[in-house]
């Protein structure tokens, strides 16, 4: 639009009057954007960029809280230690696990749950209201009443049994609570998402012959995929970084430490800044791909795709 | 035992500390009294008292304020370490746990008594405890209170409570063979209260984790041999099921469920054992069954070597008022404040002559077992990295089922010089 | 779908409540159970208490520090909860219906904050806030849950606003009203479930957070309940204040459930106008 030349037929004239007044609408529309975003991501920049940076910073150094002033730089030789240590790979397939395994079982489950909250037709209030209480619980407390549950002789759910001394009765009961208490996260997600869905839609489905299983893949599923994408990608993100409930139930005995809690052992406890933050960095890489492989399956339905072509 | 126990926890204490402290901590030492503020300790029960105390006796001098920290030592280190590696002039007096004191005195953080004050803190003071404040020969703390922990077992049962493990087996599997209760409760799940446990047995052997200077690790015969014992008990058949999962309050309700016929637990049991049967007729039962004795040895006519649990009072690097810190902290723990602190929390003293009191020997009968035990009670490894240290000796120690005396003993060798190389990573 | 409420088809749903009520609360009762139990019988391993005392009950609720961090705890949730909506609100509207460049970093940088290990940040804020002096303030725990309720909902919200039918903002806008007012007063109301939604869970997460309340708060001035429980003491040190924290946690959760369901309702509203939109 930087021509000099006169206009040479009324038609382009009026071609480019629009073009102007489309470009005016979209810097319009472009200052709005940021305006709206920035209090946001000035917010969220204040607060994290200095930590996040430093902590990365750190990843590169021999540094020790104890020893301020003896840090050096290592280059790798971190990450070199943390990816060779066998301690690391067996805590990652570890958290690995309890991620896929507990995100599948919350989706179905929270799913299942969303149309009951949803949909049921006695008592809606109380009971969207009640599957939510396991998600308000603190989390340290609820691990703790499950430790003592499964205590043998002091919990209900243990009997003469000790099942938090083995790896596998420990994993599943770790992966127990944890679906205990965040299934409701995705359900109410889930539950808002259905909510949007056009009654019209599925009466419509109905009509064409349908059955309630049919209209719920065809029609509901396709229209809240954005829901579900969320709702998967912010329970994995928080499912990998799996602590409290490891930390209170086993502390890790007999395998069944994630990478958090190696993390805490070493940046928290053993005061260890270089491999702490090294660990922090891996944990954070590692989520990293798991969020680019859900948004890469989910294409569109990403938040900040290019939406115009749905 | 007690004059007055809350039945379960003392908050209403600890409110009224963080109220005076609301009120100074904003303020800080305007109006010219200067705060001491101490962190830890604050919340067990009745120091509010001590802490009244103490600034009555002050005359306007100082003024101590209390400080809470959480209730698990962890949680207490990480708070008070975050604050010291920032330099913050907000913490005068800590109470820290017997363990953090070579890591807090040699990054820097708290301070070196000098002569007159380790004449001060010295006296009267058992000498194994003041081996917890010191580093490099310089005493860093003054003793708070100590602990150690001795054999509870049901007198019913065992009518002459065993010398040594071996005995204590032996009896066990009689008991079993009878269809009596039978388990041998111990704290072995992954955490400190095993490395507690392993020291214990180690000491007694006669062995070390680390040696003097925490340069390298002590691995010996008296690694294997402490090893082998608890692998022993843990294939035995006579220890919970829960063994691997146990800390105190697993092991105390193995007492108190009527399963457990020997537990290894600090003085705590029989205060806590009678206040749980005033509501319950079973605990009542082994309440009035519980008997105590010394900690079982390796061999008979060897001492055990018990492990020393505790805290120290500390005075922050950063301290604005030092000297007046130093003289809060001594007068917290005057022989006097060390009986009431004892009777009211289940902290035991490190003054011998409160032993002899009257008052303290009817509140902890077992006294005499306890004042053996402290005479020849041995600190866990005194290195800055203990804390390492521990991380790795109770997760390659866990499950007990899981050691292998030699090789594990080889891990721990590895382990430890790792940590202290500063090499590899904690489990 | 409206179905015929037939009493058949109320008691199959009747019966399918009762199991998420199950599902949800068995393990509550037994916190509560916990909570309720003796000294001498908290060990005993019965689901529900043999002989019941309030004793934890009494204990907390005279107790001036557990009060003070109810309190701390209420504000400090419901303004980082408020503050968090609105700019959440403003840039998921933008990222969901504008284009502007920057959208895609944005995006980003809100989910790399959402995954990066907090335990890694803490000792740097801390000594940013110590630094600042907001340190052991309210507004030193309400600015980092605004952050870190940021990217979730972004995340949310977007997600929900690009479900809404905005031909009937185009409509205003040919009505003469600017994005701004389009946005106001034609969407938002339609946006209501999401942002409701959005509301309960970024106030559940703040009041759940453990981790800054314990390492940016040292008084009764600003922590939060959750750090409160980790600071009962048992009768001695080796003994857990298991019955006390239990009864925190107990009270704790009553005004989450007070807070759901009052959102519960504005649920439900924002469904029936969302009905009109068809």
């Amino acid at each position: 639009m930087t021509s000099t030349l006169p206009p040479q037929a009324s038609a382009e004239a009026e071609a480019q009057v629009a073009r102007q007044r489309f470009t005016e609408g979209q810097r319009a529309e472009r200052k709005l954007g940021l305006l709206l975003c920035a209090p946001a991501v000035i917010v969220m920049l204040a607060v994290c960029a200095y930590p996040i940076l430093y902590a990365i910073y750190l990843s590169f150094f021999r540094a020790d809280l104890r020893t301020p002033d003896a840090n050096e730089f290592i280059g790798f030789d971190n990450y070199v230690t943390v990816l060779s240590s066998g301690l690391w790979w067996n805590a990652f397939g570890v958290t690995m696990f309890i991620t896929v395994v507990s995100t599948i079982v919350e989706l179905v489950l929270g799913m299942a749950l969303a149309v009951v909250m949803h949909r049921t037709i006695v008592g809606r209030g109380l009971v969207r209201t009640a599957a939510l209480v396991p998600y308000a619980i603190v989390t340290v407390v609820a691990a703790f009443s499950w430790r003592f549950a499964w205590t043998q002789d002091l919990g209900w759910l243990a009997g003469d049994n000790a099942p938090l001394t083995e790896q596998w009765s420990s994993l599943w009961i770790i992966i127990l609570s944890e679906v205990w208490k965040t299934t409701p996260f995705m359900a109410l997600l889930l539950m808002a998402g259905l909510a949007l869905v056009p009654e019209d839609l599925l009466k419509a489905a109905s009509m064409d012959g349908a059955n309630a299983w049919q209209r719920f893949i065809k029609v509901t599923v396709p229209l809240i995929k954005p829901s579900i994408l969320v709702a998967l990608l912010f329970r994995a993100l928080d499912a990998f970084r799996i602590f409290d409930n490891i930390f209170v139930l086993t502390s890790g005995a007999n395998d069944t430490s994630s990478v958090s809690v190696i993390a805490y052992n070493n940046l928290i406890r053993g005061l260890n800044l270089g491999i702490g933050s090294t660990m922090s960095v891996l944990i954070f890489l590692s989520i990293a791909i798991i969020a680019f492989v859900f948004i890469k399956l989910f294409g569109a339905a990403a938040p900040g795709a290019s939406e115009e072509k749905r | 035992m007690r004059t007055t126990r809350a039945p379960r926890a003392r908050l209403g204490a600890a409110a009224v500390l963080v109220a005076a402290g609301l009120a100074a901590c904003a303020g800080g030492d305007d109006g010219g009294t200067p705060v001491i503020n101490l962190y830890g300790a604050a919340s067990a029960a009745g120091f509010d008292q001590i802490i009244d105390a103490c600034n009555e006796e002050a005359e306007g001098r100082y003024k101590i304020v209390g400080n809470l920290l959480p209730s698990d030592a962890d949680g207490q280190r990480e708070q008070l370490v975050r604050r010291l590696a920032a330099h913050d002039d907000g913490m005068d007096v800590m109470s820290t746990d017997v363990t953090w004191t070579a890591e807090f005195a040699e990054a820097g953080w708290i301070k070196e008594l000098d002569e007159e004050q380790t004449r001060l803190a010295s006296e009267d003071t058992l000498q194994p405890t003041l081996d917890t404040a010191t580093w490099k020969d310089k005493l860093y703390g003054i003793p708070k209170h100590t602990n150690v922990q001795l054999l509870w077992y049901r007198k019913s049962l065992v009518p002459n409570p065993p010398k040594t493990w071996d005995e204590m087996f032996e009896m066990a599997q009689k008991l079993k063979d009878e269809g009596q209760p039978y388990e041998i409760g111990v704290t072995a799940a992954r955490y400190e209260g095993y490395v507690v446990t392993f020291n214990t047995i180690l000491s007694t052997y006669g062995g070390t984790l680390v040696n003097e200077d925490s340069t390298e690790p002590t691995v010996d015969e008296n690694t294997v041999k402490s090893l082998a014992l608890i692998k022993r008990l843990a294939d035995s058949g006579l220890a919970s099921a829960s063994l691997s999962n146990a800390q105190e309050p697993e092991v105390f309700a193995s007492m108190q469920q009527g399963k457990a016929a020997f537990i290894i637990n600090w003085p705590y049991v029989l205060s806590a054992m009678r206040a749980a049967g005033e509501t319950d007729e079973n605990s009542k039962k082994i309440a009035d069954d519980l008997g105590f004795a010394t900690y079982p040895s390796v061999e008979e006519g060897k001492p055990p070597r018990v492990t020393l649990g505790g805290a120290n009072f500390t005075i922050s690097e950063f301290s604005k008022h030092p000297d007046l810190a130093f003289e809060a902290a001594m007068c917290m723990r005057t022989p006097e404040h060390q009986l009431m602190h004892a009777i009211n929390a289940g902290e035991p003293p490190v003054a011998e002559s409160v032993y002899e009191e009257p008052e303290f020997q009817e509140a902890y009968p077992q006294y005499q077992v306890m004042l053996a035990e402290l005479q020849t009670a041995v600190p866990r490894p005194v290195t800055p990295l203990y804390q390492n240290i521990s991380t790795i000796v109770s997760s390659l120690l866990s499950p007990p089922k899981g050691i292998d005396p030699e090789s594990t003993s080889e891990d721990l060798r590895d382990g430890i010089q790792d940590a202290l190389d500063g090499k590899g990573i904690l489990p | 779908m409206s179905t015929i409420e037939t009493p058949r088809r109320k008691a199959a749903w009747a019966a399918v409540d009762l199991v998420v009520l199950l599902y949800a609360l068995v393990p509550v009762v037994w916190i509560v159970s916990l909570s309720l139990k003796t000294d001498g019988t908290l060990n005993d391993g019965n689901f529900f208490p043999r002989a019941i005392t309030w004793d934890a009950y009494d204990q907390i609720f005279n107790n001036d520090d557990f009060l003070r961090a109810l309190l701390n705890s209420i504000g400090i949730c419901l303004i980082s909860t408020f503050v968090a909506l609105i700019l959440g609100t403003m840039a998921a509207y933008a990222i969901a219906r504008l284009d502007f460049p920057g959208k895609r970093s944005i995006v980003g940088i809100s989910l790399l904050i959402a995954m990066f290990p907090q335990i890694a940040l803490v000792t740097p804020l801390f000594r940013i806030e110590t630094a600042i002096g907001i340190f052991d303030t309210w507004l030193g725990l309400i600015i980092p849950y605004i952050t870190f309720a940021l990217p979730l909902a972004i995340y949310t919200l977007s997600a929900f606003f690009r479900e809404i039918p905005w031909e009937l903002e185009k409509a205003a806008k040919m009505d003469g009203a600017t994005p701004f007012q389009a946005f106001r007063k034609v969407i938002a109301p339609l946006a209501l479930p999401g942002v409701f939604t959005t509301a309960i869970l970024v106030f559940i997460s703040c009041w759940n957070d453990f981790l800054f309340a314990i390492s940016l708060t040292s008084s009764s001035n600003a922590r939060t309940v959750p750090a409160a429980l980790s600071y009962f003491t048992g009768a001695t040190t080796f003994e857990k204040p298991t019955a006390a924290i239990a009864a925190g946690a107990v009270v704790i959760t009553i005004p989450i459930i007070l807070f759901v369901l009052f959102f519960q309702r504005r649920i439900v509203a924002g469904l029936t106008s969302g009905a009109v939109k068809g």
